[in-house]
């Protein structure tokens, strides 16, 4: 039953598959071989006792001279009545020999002899019939004798006497003589039947005998037969092993425990180019590798020999480096299959070159690598474009809004606000373009602020009340649970729900839009929060719904028309939320409408959750708001009216002082927005006329500023503003301000940082890392000369020149995000504008180059490419 | 089960019979007997003194080959010592042919043997037992005996019954 351990290709713990036959079979085997010697030594036992036995009763009937008792009693008689009959003859006859007479008497005593000293009856039981005999007979002999061997007279004078005792003498032997035989009978009966019993049961014996014979036979018949079986069936797995091991395309190679080759087949023999004959016998990290893969084979080995535990057999595949005969390395993969047999652990490797596909996959990589690239190339091209795009779009945007505050008919006013909303769209798509390519490209920043979800979705729908209005649908807020303060990207997400909002408004007419917020407990740290937005309205088609996250695509081409979407907006969702570790998704079904989903990580928040606040449950009821902005600079107008109108608020603009004030008296707003300085009229002059008479005299007046100090606040509130939103201004901040929260308070007398990383990474964002570069080297260039001439200032008599310097110094730190600087060249300005030049130039003096050096080394640590 | 038996026993004196092959000698010329007449010999044979065969006396046996062995006999008490002339011998010197051997006893018992038991280990024709003669008493004066304690075979009722005893007449025949 031993099977060839190098054609059994199954791992440890497999059995063959006729193992269930072996162990019947072992059994069978084990336990027929004592019962077989068993059964033939108790036969044997048997059969010698019986036939001891039997050949001693053989034996005794043989020897015993039973001589024919009956006979022999017969002759007695016989014998008898002769020699009576003779002695009778004699007795009439006086003349007449005697020689006959005695003849009959010898013979009869002869009989006698025979009888009573024959071994016939000394093998008789000495009963009391044979003694009586003996006794009878020996009393007659003894009396007879003498007077037979007596002389002739004498003889003839006795004969009548002798005549009488031999009389006598035959009516008594008669009589015992049947006694005799009767006895004898009976025990040739006893014996007959004992002797017949012996050899029934030796015929038993022997039928038994020949009877476990056969089934001894059968059985080694049957084992026989079985054995042969087995060792056919052996032959041909063995033959089976071997063809599969033979024909196999990798190479196989079986190795003892100690790495000696024990089995080596064809392919192995092409691949390695060994005959098998040279390769078995030797050690297989010699033979098939090269040097420095040996050491790895031989430390796995010893592994496996230390450990006692296969961790690299039976475990996956190696790459390695194999060696052909001629020294040639080649790239090989190596699958082990350990294996332990009765010789002990075998290891059997299969081996594969794979050359070809090492060669194949570099190619491949290679050309991904080159499609990466383009890929790379074309989403930077993109990103850039998209970007240098929007700069001149604003200076579209922001002549054609000049442009219609000068037209003087109906229809130059209709073309120019086609001209704007026509930029306005491209806008939108320069910037979802840019926000693609920024996922894209991973140059996405994400914020990490604290943020009320709540409030978040909640002023996303106060913003879309109005087109919610319009279509005659619902919107719902409906927050699963508790809500806590969140930590992420609150601009991103608002982007996205703002996204799946709008869509859902789009495609819902007098139906009901509910946003259900939850949260549930992560594993780790995080949150898990989920905003469903559900909708009843036209619902998406399930082959769609996959669909509809790709890029640029659009389920209702008619929407196309009446729509300023790119299809992008969802893909762009989608990439934020992968962007921020979340996901987005659908569930819709047609005509029953739809829910879209967004689910972030996003971490808890220290503060605690304001959705309690009911001044900010209040503000929430605030729907639409009439703002007027008043911005010189149209980038910041049109990013302002963007803002604000998303938000569903409506917007007036006004590009300088005096037109906004002219507007304002003209209109009641519900805010003005009012940036500072600007041509024609400043602010501060338009929000005093504005507060001194008009419609708008009561309206909120917010200051926009790049720079808020505590004096300029001062300023800005004395001038009858009511408060100051600091740019650049966020969605989020925004909102707040509005809803009269919020606004921008004196900075804390903390100490001002050397550089701001927020604005750099603005900068960075907006400018890409190579503009911020260039900026910040030229900046760095720029600044000696700068402080050469803050310097020069600051020496008596010349002091007139010091604030404009001071006001140039604050705006340059304020754009490269040094605040420390900045705030001591506005400190400066501001000590200039009171006329106290001389101790603004003493505070120059005193902390301008310390502050220089540490926004210096600020700067040098900055991780910027060079 | 007697057929069982006797199956065993003959192939037991199959197994224990020496093939045989008798020597037969030039038969010896015959005087009329001196002395009693103890035996007459008859049928098929060569050697004659009388009309009826050939009639011997004690010294006439005397003169044949003489042959001895010591056994026990189902009809004595210890181990005895007879001497006597072999059947073959007797054969030879009387020139008998035939296949068989009557021998007929005193009281006219009578019993057939083949002329081929008679062989050098075989029957004997005693007529010393213990170096005296045999008594009519005795089972003489003439007496077939085999050397049964040489021979298991020869241990057999049929052989017993083959002893006769008291022998007045051998006669070879067909």
């Amino acid at each position: 039953m031993e099977i060839n351990p190098k054609a059994q290709p199954q791992a440890k713990g497999l059995r063959p598959p006729f193992s269930g036959i072996v162990l019947e079979w072992s059994k069978i085997v084990q336990w027929s071989k004592p019962a077989m010697i068993a059964l033939a030594s108790v036969s044997t036992c048997v059969v010698a006792i019986l036939w001891f036995r039997l050949q001693s009763e053989m034996l005794t009937y043989r020897q015993e001279a039973i001589d024919n008792i009956h006979f022999n009693v017969a002759q007695i008689e016989l014998d008898l009545v002769r020699f009576q009959a003779e002695v009778e003859i004699m007795a009439l006859q006086p003349a007449e020999p005697l020689s006959e007479l005695r003849l009959r008497f010898d013979l009869l005593y002869s009989r006698f002899q025979s009888i009573l000293k024959g071994k016939m009856f000394v093998a008789l039981d000495r009963g009391d019939i044979v003694d009586k005999l003996t006794w009878r007979v020996e009393k007659y002999l003894n009396d007879t004798t003498p007077l037979i061997d007596s002389p002739d007279p004498e003889l003839r004078a006795a004969l009548s006497q002798i005549d009488d005792d031999s009389k006598k003498l035959r009516l008594e032997l008669r009589v015992l003589i049947i006694q005799l035989i009767t006895r004898y009978s009976a025990m040739a009966d006893e014996r007959r039947e004992a002797f017949s019993s012996l050899v029934q049961r030796a015929a038993w014996a022997g039928a038994i005998v020949i009877m476990s014979l056969a089934m001894l036979s059968a059985l080694v018949l049957w084992l026989n037969r079985k054995a042969v079986r087995l060792a056919c069936q052996t032959v041909r797995l063995s033959s089976r092993f071997a063809a599969t091991v033979e024909t196999s395309l990798d190479a196989i190679i079986v190795s003892d425990e100690q790495g000696k080759v024990l089995d080596f087949n064809n392919s192995a023999a092409t691949n390695f180019g060994y005959s098998p004959k040279e390769a078995i016998g030797s050690d297989l990290a010699d033979l098939i590798l090269p040097p420095l893969s040996r050491a790895l084979y031989t430390d796995m080995m010893s592994r496996i020999n230390r450990d006692g535990m296969d961790h690299d057999a039976n475990s996956g595949r190696l790459q390695m480096t194999g060696m052909r005969k001629g020294g040639q390395e080649f790239p090989l993969e190596l699958a082990v299959a350990s294996h332990n047999t009765a010789a002990g652990m075998i290891f059997i490797a299969f081996l594969r070159d794979i050359s070809d596909r090492v060669q194949a996959e570099a190619s491949l990589v290679q050309a991904r690598d080159v499609a990466m690239a383009a890929e790379k190339t074309k989403t930077n091209f993109m990103a850039v474009m998209s970007h240098e795009m929007r700069t001149p779009l604003n200076g579209v945007m922001a002549a054609l809004e000049i442009a219609s505050g000068m037209a003087v008919n109906d229809k130059q006013v209709r073309f120019l606000n086609l001209a704007q909303s026509s930029a306005r769209q491209l806008l939108r798509h320069a910037n979802d373009v840019l926000d693609i390519s920024k996922v894209e490209a991973g140059q996405m920043h994400l914020l990490d602020e604290e943020f009320d979800m709540m409030a978040l979705v909640q002023d996303l729908v106060a913003g879309l009340q109005p087109l919610a209005t319009q279509k005659g649908t619902e919107m719902i807020v409906k927050p699963l649970g508790a809500m806590p303060r969140l930590v992420g990207d609150y601009f991103r997400i608002s982007q996205i729900l703002q996204n799946f909002m709008t869509n859902a408004l789009k495609f819902t007419e007098n139906g009901k839009i509910t946003i259900e917020i939850e949260t549930q407990r992560r594993k780790d740290a995080l949150l898990e929060v989920e905003v469903r937005v559900i909708d009843t309205g036209v619902g998406i088609a399930e082959s769609d719904q996959a669909r509809i996250f790709e890029d640029f695509v659009m389920l209702d081409q008619s929407f196309v028309r009446t729509s300023d979407g790119t299809g992008l907006g969802l893909a762009i969702a989608r990439r934020l939320a992968q962007a921020m570790g979340g996901e987005v998704g659908v569930e819709s079904e047609l005509g029953e409408g739809s829910c879209f989903w967004m689910r972030l990580p996003l971490a808890v928040g220290e503060m605690l959750s304001q959705t309690e606040d009911p001044k900010a449950a209040s503000a929430l009821s605030i729907d639409l708001l009439d703002i007027l902005v008043v911005e010189d600079n149209a980038t910041n107008r049109i990013v302002l009216e963007e803002m604000l109108q998303q938000m569903g608020h409506r917007v007036t603009m006004a590009v300088d002082g005096r037109q906004g004030m002219e507007v304002a008296r003209a209109y009641a707003f519900d805010v003005i927005l009012m940036d500072i300085s600007m041509p024609v009229m400043d602010g501060l002059t338009a929000t005093t006329m504005i507060r001194a008479e008009g419609l708008s005299m009561h309206s909120r007046i917010l200051a926009v500023t790049a720079h808020s100090m505590p004096t300029d606040l001062e300023r800005f509130k004395n001038a009858g503003m009511d408060g100051c939103l600091t740019k650049p201004i966020s969605f989020g901040k925004l909102a707040e301000v509005l809803l009269g929260d919020g606004l921008d308070e004196p900075e804390p007398q903390a100490k001002p940082k050397a550089l701001n990383p927020a604005r750099i990474d603005d900068l960075r964002e907006g400018l890409g890392p190579t503009g911020l570069v260039r900026m910040i080297t030229r900046f760095r260039a720029d600044f000696p000369d700068f402080q050469a001439r803050l310097l020069a200032a600051c020496a008596p008599g010349k002091l007139a020149d010091l604030m404009p310097i001071c006001h140039e110094g604050a705006g340059v730190c304020a754009m490269i995000g040094a605040p420390a600087l900045q705030q001591l060249y506005a400190k400066a300005e501001a000590l200039c504008r009171d006329g106290d030049e001389i101790k603004a130039a003493a505070l120059i003096m005193a902390r301008g180059e310390a502050l220089w050096a540490e926004a210096e080394a600020a700067i040098s640590a900055l991780d910027l490419p060079s | 089960m007697y057929r069982f038996f006797s199956l065993i026993v003959l192939l037991l004196s199959c197994l224990s019979v020496p093939t045989l092959s008798p020597a037969y000698a030039q038969p010896v010329a015959f005087a009329p007997p001196l002395g009693i007449p103890i035996v007459t010999v008859s049928g098929a044979i060569t050697a004659t003194n009388a009309a009826d065969g050939l009639v011997l006396d004690l010294d006439q046996l005397r003169t044949l080959p003489q042959h001895r062995f010591t056994t026990s006999t189902p009809w004595t008490e210890a181990k005895v010592t007879f001497q006597g002339v072999l059947l073959k011998d007797l054969i030879a010197a009387v020139g008998a042919s035939g296949t068989t051997v009557t021998l007929m006893a005193l009281d006219d018992y009578t019993n057939s043997i083949p002329i081929t038991d008679a062989k050098d280990d075989g029957p004997m024709l005693a007529f010393l037992m213990d170096d005296k003669t045999i008594s009519v008493r005795d089972k003489g004066p003439l007496w077939l005996i085999y050397p049964f304690d040489d021979n298991a075979a020869y241990r057999s009722e049929e052989t017993y019954a083959q002893s006769v005893w008291q022998i007045k007449r051998i006669n070879f025949g067909n």
